[in-house]
């Protein structure tokens, strides 16, 4: 942009606001690491839970899920501080909005496991319905249509749960999960190279 | 009838800042650059007609011990982009909005 003074006509004033606003949207757009490493997590603790429980009959099954956490949430924090490092002290609205539905995603799934262990019901269609929702307002957010496909997978899931027992329940969120978080999370970060 | 178009912002690499700070809000000199593609020099001038319109805020300060030149859209400069696009669309015969 090197004709700094060069006076618009309204034709490309519309265009120079459509571009630069396209532009501005694209660079805060997710680049999928988050999806994909609680995609990969989330899809692998179900199917190892479920050869584990279903198959092997091992007792002590649901370690998965400790071993999950204990990979994906620092991975999770330590980008984010790296992210957090680069960007600051820049704000962005949809950035901002977009931690905080996580946030509060996290505290909601943290409730739910609870009253689910306590009532001894699955906690799987429960938890299908909280990241169908935060995946949902996500994308809606990012204006990234994938993701809104992804959360009714996820909510289309939590509703087959209905019919089936906790083992295939497994099954339900580790395929939900390949189609809510990993598929629009390698489109994401397909995007993001375009 | 057409309404006169603000020439703060009848301008490429002005129209541009503002456009990307009405989505960002605020963002820092760096990342200006590389939105708009324009010279530290020129974008330097324009920020500067901006400021002194009351259009966005700018703000000097440092990041690990580097300056850091962060611009943030004033209310000031919300409504003038907003009047500015109000204005613009009286220039169409069709309806159109930006998504």
């Amino acid at each position: 942009m090197e004709n700094e003074e060069k006076v618009l006509n309204p034709q490309e004033s519309l265009r120079i606001i459509r571009e630069s606003i396209d532009l501005a949207k694209s660079s805060f757009r997710e680049n999928g690491f988050h999806y994909l490493l609680w995609g990969w997590l989330v899809a692998g603790a179900c199917l190892a839970d479920y050869y584990l429980d279903a198959v092997m009959g091992y007792p002590k099954h649901y370690m998965v899920w400790l071993g999950m956490t204990v990979v994906g949430a620092p991975a999770a924090v330590l980008y984010e501080w790296r992210r957090d490092k680069k960007l600051a002290p820049i704000s962005n609205p949809v950035r901002d909005w977009h931690g905080r539905v996580w946030m509060a995603f996290g505290i909601s799934l943290l409730i739910v496991i609870a009253l689910s262990v306590q009532a001894r019901v699955s906690p799987i269609p429960f938890i299908l319905v909280l990241v169908g929702f935060a995946t949902f307002v996500s994308g809606s957010l990012l204006r990234f249509a994938p993701l809104v496909l992804g959360a009714m997978a996820m909510w289309t899931g939590a509703a087959i749960c209905l019919a089936l027992g906790y083992h295939e329940h497994l099954l339900v969120q580790g395929i939900a999960t390949i189609l809510g978080y990993l598929i629009p999370g390698y489109m994401l970060n397909t995007r993001r190279h375009v | 009838m057409f309404k006169s178009l603000d020439p703060i912002l009848l301008s490429q690499l002005r129209l541009a800042i503002m456009s990307h700070l009405i989505v960002v809000r605020e963002a820092d000199f760096n990342a200006l650059k590389d939105q708009t593609g324009a010279t530290a020099g020129n974008l330097s001038v324009q920020i500067s007609k901006l400021q002194e319109a009351g259009y966005i805020e700018v703000e000097k300060t440092y990041k690990n011990n580097y300056p850091l030149t962060v611009c943030k859209l004033s209310p000031r400069g919300i409504a003038a982009f907003e009047a500015f696009y109000n204005d613009l669309k009286t220039y169409f015969d069709q309806d159109f909005s930006i998504k």
